[in-house]
């Protein structure tokens, strides 16, 4: 019974956390006096979260996205993510340099890239010491 | 890496769906197992050759060897 519950809570997690931006959007967008998005912003990640739910139970890739159980699907999940940060990493260092060749300070893109640097320097040390 | 685990599975005459239920992963895992695209890690490996009352070695074979 208890691995049944963790497992529900883990397939759950990103549903949740997709529904929990969506009021994020609503409070963040209701106080920028647009209300009708924020309300929109909201139906649009439940919708997401709800499609995740529907498409767990078709597909087993989405399945194993959501529940972290296949270690292939994970490892699969995990190769993607690193793929998506690369490309946001040209993004950000591009902007960048098209900003500064323009005369401009370069934020937020410099910001960006710090962050994502001492990230990275960062979770390199935290595994390293993990083994 | 090679291996023998559809030959194994088909001689328990267990489906793709059945082994994968067994072992707690998906089908298209043990399919892209046995089809070489898909090298398991040790305690997946580990869990497979147990299923077939087998070492690891008799199960993967290193391309090498």
């Amino acid at each position: 019974m208890q691995t049944t519950a963790r497992t529900s809570r883990k397939y759950l997690a990103t549903p949740i956390f997709s529904v929990l931006m969506g009021v994020v959007y609503l409070v963040a967008l209701s106080v920028a006096g647009e209300p009708v998005y924020g309300v929109l912003a909201l139906a649009v990640m439940v919708g997401f979260s709800g499609a995740l739910l529907l498409a767990r139970r078709r597909s087993e890739t989405v399945k194993g996205l959501l529940d972290h159980r296949d270690e292939r699907i994970s490892a699969i999940d995990l190769r993607a993510t690193a793929i998506t940060a690369l490309a946001m990493i040209v993004v950000i260092l591009v902007a960048f340099v098209v900003q500064i060749a323009r005369g401009q300070s370069g934020w937020p893109y410099s910001m960006l890239g710090f962050v994502g640097g001492v990230s990275y320097i960062a979770a390199v040390i935290c595994l390293r010491i993990r083994g | 890496m090679r291996n023998d685990v559809r030959e194994r599975r088909a001689a328990k005459g267990l489906s793709q769906a059945d082994l994968a239920q067994r072992l707690d992963v998906s089908r298209q895992t043990i399919n892209s197992i046995e089809t070489d695209r898909y090298t398991p890690s040790l305690p997946l490996a580990i869990a497979i050759a147990r299923f077939f009352g087998a070492g690891v070695e008799e199960i993967f074979h290193a391309d090498h060897s």
